[in-house]
């Protein structure tokens, strides 16, 4: 698998505070990749260091194994960005800007432009002063997906938008997913993530967390088990890795981490089983665990 | 008050505390400007001083620039009809702008940023933030008024009288409240706060421009001007007290203009319409350049038509001239003697000042740039094969560009009329006209070039060219008055070019200033290139 994006050891200072302290990831061709982490822990401004926006401290950061500083034109030449906050030239109209954007991205297909103002219901003869900031993100997503590119860079991309609009897009990434197209998805929108990614990338406060794919991560997880069996469900929790444990008659509800599973399921098969439910960690739990630190 | 109204005394305290340090720097820094020259002034009276000023300030371009005053003779001419003369119509222009976007900046531009959104939500009549606004700079102005009075009177110079100060001190604060009326009903009617801000300068720029031709050709006209009921009270000569009666009519007739026109509106909207746009851009949009002009086109009209006005209204002047020196002998005599034409000599100095202007342009094309940065335009733009250098280099290129155009609209509108008013008699063609405005263009390449540095290496410093614009203009405008020594008046980067046609091209000098300002703009460039953007 080729690496398309590649950050190591990357440090980003504003003034005396440490924006990033140790980002190292990578982006592989075709993978989908969620990038999560709490307010302020430095998802933009890693993404901004991708575009040559802003220059790094140190470590270093390549796409398509070109520096992002140096080589940043041959880059920007097979990628698309959106931020979460897509400000717009209020006297332009939508359409307008879609097209400077697509021009200047070095052209992207016409028809699909047209196709995606049409699935996004946007009025592209509105002036963008008037659109809401969910149209004015439309702008910007309609931009990004109807460019071809190799490399789709969405920084919160879906902020403002309606549910309905927001399921648009998943499937739009979808389809590029499809098509073997890398994409880093910065989100606060779980579900979405979830959805979309390949591989989740946790930061927080400058740093790298947790990397992997969900599968992976909610091994480092517990789940939720729901037991019933015909002998006392009581002894289950003196087993190793139960928690929360909470019994009803011979019906019990727990977490349980998922290394001891099948020490669990071993005694429990001695019991007899009535009922056996688990339900894996949400991206969620995963999530508040290490927002919560 | 009623409902509308409801609660604006909080709003104002609130707004007086937040800013009280700018109100304090406001107050202190217009007020000593405006009455803190006196000693300067004395200076300048001693011995035949007053007696040669008088005849100095005769000569129409000195007219067009600071007004006329009432003294008919140098004996009238005392320093305090000096002082008001010289220094009333400037101080109250400041004082206007000032309040102008003191307004807007708590008006208008609050409802941009969403702000007052927040503010209505609470128990707050609808109109209260406005009220509260206009008072706030209604309280300022007089405060301002006593401090210039005072700051007169501290200087107990005999010709400097209680009454004559406490008026200068009113036309100064009235100025400012005029301003901030203007300022208020334009926020209504223009769609957004730099509308509203660059429409309400326009006017006043306008009614100062006219009063130059006026105060050269009828003085009587310029009583129609709302600018001239600010400078024409002549303080310390004749204390006429009634041009300031008839402002505070006219700004009451505004304020009320102004929030009828509020309360008929939403919030967020003006008079203005809004059409509807294209669907697909057109061809022209489609580039860094397409884009770049698209979003300044409305700044350079408007100042390229300002420019043409500007030169028009000092052009009309050439006409009267003639008449004038007529009826003056010692000016005649003083021009006889230096050698060159009162025609010639207006050419020299009045094209200082109009290039002087003309620099305003692209030092606001060259800021955009930061401001589309700071507005997070940028972000997506820099993502695609856009480079650094393109966006600098065009941006730095129509700056360059609507300089020069600049330079010709104002060449232009000067020769032109100056020509049409005078005909055949006129020594000068359009060449000399074009030869005294280009001869300046270096000046404005070196503005350019500075702001081009704070761009790329400070932009938080790019207004600080603006600052630096107005002391060189400021030292250009009373250079011509006041006996500056030499080292002080080169500060400004004008005065290092001999003005045309008084004085003989320098082509050291031009190619002198042009290169460094080319070596400006290269280091702004590095900056730029390498700096962290906002987006
Ligand atoms: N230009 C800047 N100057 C100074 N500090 C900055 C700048 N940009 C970001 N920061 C700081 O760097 C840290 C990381 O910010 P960043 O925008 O990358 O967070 P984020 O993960 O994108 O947060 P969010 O989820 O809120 O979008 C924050 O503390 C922020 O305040
Ligand atoms: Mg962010």
């Amino acid at each position: 698998m080729s690496e398309i994006v590649t950050i190591q050891g990357l440090q980003k200072n504003f003034g005396k505070l440490q924006a990033l302290r140790d980002v190292n990831f990578t982006v592989n061709a075709g993978e989908v990749v969620g990038f999560i982490g709490p307010n302020g822990s430095g998802k933009s401004t890693t993404i901004r260091i991708l575009l040559g926006i802003i220059k790094r401290d140190a470590g270093q950061a390549k796409i398509f194994g070109k520096d992002v500083w140096k080589d940043s034109l041959e880059i920007h030449k097979r990628i698309s960005y959106v931020p979460g906050d897509v400000t717009l030239w209020g006297s332009l109209t939508g359409g307008e800007i879609i097209d400077l954007f697509l021009k200047l991205h070095g052209g992207g297909d016409k028809k699909k432009r047209d196709y995606l103002i049409k699935r996004f219901e946007l009025d592209p003869k509105k002036k963008a002063k008037g659109y809401s900031k969910g149209n004015r993100q439309k702008v910007g997503l309609i931009a990004a997906l109807s460019a071809d590119s190799d490399l789709y860079i969405f920084d919160e991309p879906t902020s403002g938008l309606d549910p309905l609009m927001e399921a648009i897009f998943q499937e739009e990434v979808e389809k590029l997913k499809n098509a073997g197209k890398s994409i880093l998805l910065s989100s606060h929108i779980l579900s979405e993530v979830e959805r979309l990614a390949d591989k989740v990338v946790i930061i927080r406060q400058g740093e790298i967390v947790e990397t992997g794919t969900l599968d992976e991560l909610r091994h480092l997880t517990r789940s939720t088990v729901t037991l019933a069996t015909e002998g006392d469900v009581t002894e289950i929790a003196a087993i190793d890795g139960v928690f929360d444990f909470q019994q009803k008659d011979n019906e019990a509800t727990f977490s349980v981490d998922n290394q001891y599973l099948n020490d669990i399921l071993a005694r429990a098969s001695k019991l007899g089983v009535k009922k056996f439910e688990s339900v894996p960690p949400t991206l969620e739990d995963l999530f508040m665990r290490h927002y919560e630190g | 008050m009623n409902e509308k109204f409801a609660r604006w005394s909080t709003l104002f305290f609130l707004s007086l505390k937040r800013d009280w340090k700018k109100i304090v720097f406001w107050v202190l820094g217009l007020g000593l400007f405006s009455a803190g020259f006196v000693p300067a002034f004395e200076e300048i009276t001693k011995g035949q001083g007053l007696a040669a000023m008088f005849e100095t300030l005769q000569n129409p371009a000195m007219i067009a620039m600071v007004g006329p005053t009432p003294a008919q003779s140098a004996s009238e001419y005392t320093l305090g009809a000096m002082y008001s003369h010289e220094m009333l119509l400037f101080c109250a222009l400041c004082a206007m702008i000032i309040s102008v976007l003191h307004v807007v900046g708590h008006t208008r531009k609050e409802e941009d940023l969403g702000l007052t959104e927040l503010v209505r939500s609470f128990q707050i009549g609808r109109q209260a933030n406005s009220l509260a606004a206009m008072m706030q700079v209604l309280f300022i102005n007089i405060v301002l008024a006593l401090f210039v009075s005072g700051v007169l009177m501290s200087f107990g110079a005999d010709a400097i009288t209680v009454e004559g100060s406490l008026l200068f001190g009113a036309s100064v604060g009235i100025a400012g409240i005029l301003g901030g009326a203007i300022a208020l009903v334009l926020a209504q009617i223009m769609p957004a706060s730099s509308g509203a801000t660059g429409a309400s300068l326009g006017i006043i720029g306008l009614l100062y421009i006219i009063r130059a031709g006026t105060d050269v050709s009828n003085v009587d006209l310029s009583m129609i001007n709302p600018l001239g009921w600010t400078y024409l009270t002549y303080p310390f000569v004749e204390n006429n007290w009634v041009p300031l009666i008839i402002a505070l009519i006219f700004i009451i007739i505004m304020m009320i203009l102004a929030f009828t026109l509020e309360g008929a509106r939403d919030m967020g909207a003006g008079y203005l319409p809004e059409r509807e746009g294209r669907s697909h851009a057109k061809r022209s949009l489609l580039s860094v350049r397409g884009l770049f002009t698209k979003i300044n086109k409305g700044v350079i009209i408007s100042w390229l038509i300002a420019f043409v006005i500007m030169g028009a209204a000092y052009g009309s002047i050439y006409g009267d001239m003639q008449t004038f020196l007529s009826s003056n002998e010692m000016m005649q005599q003083m021009f006889t003697h230096a050698g060159i034409s009162i025609e010639e000599s207006f050419t020299g100095t009045i094209m200082m000042v109009m290039i002087g202007l003309v620099s305003i342009l692209p030092i606001v094309i060259v800021n955009k740039l930061f401001a589309e940065e700071s507005r997070m335009h940028l972000g997506q733009i820099i993502a695609t094969k856009v480079t650094r250098g393109q966006l600098y280099w065009t941006n730095i290129g129509l700056a360059i560009v609507a300089g020069v155009v600049g330079i010709v609209v104002s060449v232009i509108g000067l020769g032109g009329t100056a020509i049409a008013s005078v005909g055949d008699k006129l020594t000068m063609g359009m060449a000399d006209f074009f030869a005294a405005g280009f001869n300046f263009l270096p000046s404005v390449l070196f503005f350019t070039g500075l702001a081009a540095l704070a761009l790329g290496w400070a932009p938080k410093l790019g207004k600080l060219v603006y600052v630096y614009l107005t002391y060189s203009f400021l030292l250009n405008y009373f250079g011509n008055i006041l006996d500056l020594p030499e080292w002080f008046s080169k500060t400004a980067i004008q005065s290092w070019i001999p003005p045309m046609p008084i004085e003989e091209f320098d082509a050291f000098i031009f190619i002198t200033i042009t290169v460094i300002s080319i070596v400006l703009l290269i280091i702004g460039y590095l900056g730029y290139k390498r700096r962290d953007l906002l987006a």
